[in-house]
């Protein structure tokens, strides 16, 4: 069994948990208002998991419920081989660091790190001790007794942190925890959360829609679109080999080129009078969707490649990167072209042409 | 761009006359009790009389037990409604507007009829009549104010807690193994301390100053004091105003310093 144990989850707002059965009509006629729809996962000890996906997807709602500040309308919580499905959240031994940071305005950085300490009434000295390692650990210790108005957002957030983690709990909640950060500090801070994470081997879950932070954190990353699982996988395997059309979409940027199966058997197919080869079993119908990332595609005709070709309309330099927009058919594919002092670069307007290994494209069947 | 201007003064002025003037001539007409001459004999006469400590210090425990009844009453109740039932609060606003439609005298009969008898309940009496002891009349004159004051204490409470984030702070302590009673007593009250002040304050200066309960409940209150005072007198309540309105500044000035240099509870730092 794992360390968290998230069993068959629902979540429907404005029902009584526990008051649907879970195989009836009635409950089925309500599914389409479930926040939180069939939620299953595991998470091993020690594991920092995200779950990802847009507004509204189910995610904080999830969280919520491992939290135990919502209720699963049906379905348990498992930590440890115990159920907490209906314990209380002070009772649950769980750190949760929030997006609006919730530093206790009236107490000291110190105060507030040590506020769960007191809360169970442990010792001074133990208290005193807890709240120096806390701040040492978040590479704050000169800052004990300032008030949170007198820091700026990222030192909150890591007081904040400081403050779950002083509790020793067994499990980690980061809802949106940089969301109100700016950039520069969101990248900062989010390795700083990895290494904390790390150093104390403590099982993490993170919500965010980011997917970036999501890739870059996780030890395994849930993507989850109106309530369901969509997927979940290493961050490599969620950007690599999507198996649905929203987790392809949603992770990453994503070309689609709706094309026309002309041999099956060697994955031809035909995009607007374009020929080109996928490598792997096709999708059956006569119509599929090639799938290309932007960094797969390369400027120019290479060797052995596939290639399309189209008109610049866009060109962005982005630094690292130069983003490149090409008319092709109906879609307008996004090329992205690593940055060198030599590039030289196309212009608008002109024709331009694309080249892609097979195995870059993957196919899905056309919706 | 000009500041201020003939009109901007004219307005800033005229307010201030007409706020101080009464106060002037109420405390000129205080201090002219002997003919010809200026002097505190007013103050001195009023303060000399036994019955003036004996309704003021009875009216400050009052206000002060009002304003403990008041709390305990409200913020966990405003807390509440914050908290988990959002929709109820205009039913809630509604109900502590009451005091402000229904005249004192109808909530002093209304209090004398229903507590003049014993709680008899299957031939025993649980509860003698509160009317007939003088703690009984205190607890029921206590809860009398706390219903008076509710428009303003309530009204502070709601306004303290929607300049904190309510939810967010209570989930946080939640999260750190809190209990209800420690959220309220440790996070939530100290937050309130501004606002607190503010509703503290009002109820003070109703329950100082009221007549009508006291009177029908026959307590020695101030608020009586000073009518029969008024009645027979012309200088010494002049003199008790214009003192009642002085600590009514003091306490102001107390408020000004309890919360001054901190900013406000929603304020954060940069994000930096």
């Amino acid at each position: 069994m794992a360390f968290l144990d998230l069993i068959h989850l629902k979540k429907a707002f404005g029902v009584r948990p526990g008051s649907l059965p879970s195989e009836t009509p009635h409950l089925r006629r309500v599914s389409a208002t479930y926040a939180v729809d069939d939620f299953n996962l595991e998470i091993e000890r020690g594991e920092l998991v995200s779950f990802l996906g847009p507004s509204g997807c189910g995610k904080t709602t999830t969280l919520r419920i491992v939290a135990g500040f919502e209720q699963p309308t049906t379905g348990k919580v498992i930590l440890d081989g115990a159920d907490i499905t209906n314990v209380p959240p002070s009772k649950r031994n769980v750190g949760m660091v929030f997006q609006a940071y919730a530093l206790f305005p009236n107490m000291t950085v110190g105060d507030n790190v040590g506020f769960g300490m007191r809360v169970s009434k442990k010792p001074k000295e133990e208290i005193q001790q807890r709240v120096k390692e806390m701040l040492g650990l978040i590479k704050m210790p000169e800052l004990e007794n300032r008030y949170p108005y007198q820091l700026s957002g990222g030192q909150q957030q890591r007081v904040a942190l400081a403050r779950a983690l002083a509790i020793k709990p067994q499990v980690l909640l980061l809802d949106e925890p940089l969301s109100a950060l700016d950039a520069k500090i969101r990248v900062e801070l989010r390795y700083e959360i990895r290494r904390i994470q790390q150093e104390l081997g403590i099982t993490t879950i993170y919500v965010t829609h980011d997917q970036e932070e999501a890739l870059a954190l996780s030890d395994r990353v849930v993507v989850m679109s109106a309530g369901h699982m969509e997927q979940v996988g290493k961050p490599w395997e969620i950007y690599n080999y999507p198996t649905t059309e929203f987790v392809a979409g949603f992770v990453g940027t994503l070309n689609q080129l709706r094309s026309r199966v002309v041999d099956a058997p060697t994955g031809e197919l035909d995009y607007h009078g374009q020929h080109f080869k996928v490598s792997g079993e096709l999708p059956p119908g006569e119509t599929v969707v090639a799938m290309l990332r932007p960094e797969q595609l390369r400027m120019g005709v290479h060797e052995g490649e596939n290639q399309l070709t189209g008109k610049l309309i866009s060109l962005a330099f982005l630094g690292a990167i130069v983003r490149m927009g090409v008319e092709l058919g109906e879609a307008i594919v996004t090329l992205d072209a690593l940055n060198e002092r030599r590039l030289a670069l196309p212009k608008i307007g002109e024709p331009l042409t694309i080249s892609f290994p097979p195995h870059a494209a993957w196919v899905m069947a056309a919706g | 761009m000009k500041r201020g201007g003939f009109w901007g003064w004219f307005w800033v002025l005229f307010a201030t006359a007409y706020f101080l003037l009464p106060l002037i001539g109420a405390f000129t007409f205080s201090l002219e009790m002997r003919r010809g001459v200026l002097s505190f004999i007013a103050y001195e006469r009023a303060f000399a009389d036994p019955e003036f400590w004996r309704t003021f210090l009875y009216s400050n425990e009052m206000a002060l037990m009002t304003i403990v009844a008041s709390v305990a009453l409200l913020v966990p109740t405003v807390f509440w409604v914050h908290l988990r039932l959002p929709r109820w609060r205009p039913v809630v606003e509604f109900i502590t507007l009451m005091p402000f439609v229904i005249p004192a005298i109808i909530l002093a009969f209304g209090i004398i009829k229903v507590y003049k008898s014993p709680l008899v309940i299957g031939g025993f009496t649980i509860l003698q009549a509160p009317t007939n002891s003088v703690a009984g009349t205190n607890v029921l004159l206590v809860a009398g104010y706390t219903v008076l004051a509710m428009p303003y204490m309530y009204r502070a409470v709601d306004a303290g807690l929607r300049a904190i984030d309510v939810r967010t702070l209570t989930e946080a302590a939640q999260s750190l193994g809190a209990s209800w009673f420690t959220i309220i007593v440790r996070v939530i009250l100290p937050n309130l301390r501004a606002a607190l002040l503010s509703g503290a304050l009002l109820t003070f200066a109703i329950v100082v100053g009221e007549l009508t309960l006291a009177s029908f409940l026959d307590r020695p209150a101030f608020g009586p004091y000073l009518f029969l005072l008024g009645q027979h007198r012309a200088y010494e309540p002049a003199a008790l105003s214009i003192v009642s309105f002085g600590l009514t500044w003091v306490a102001m000035g107390l408020i000004y310093l309890a919360t001054r240099g901190r900013p406000g509870p929603g304020q954060v730092g940069g994000a930096h």
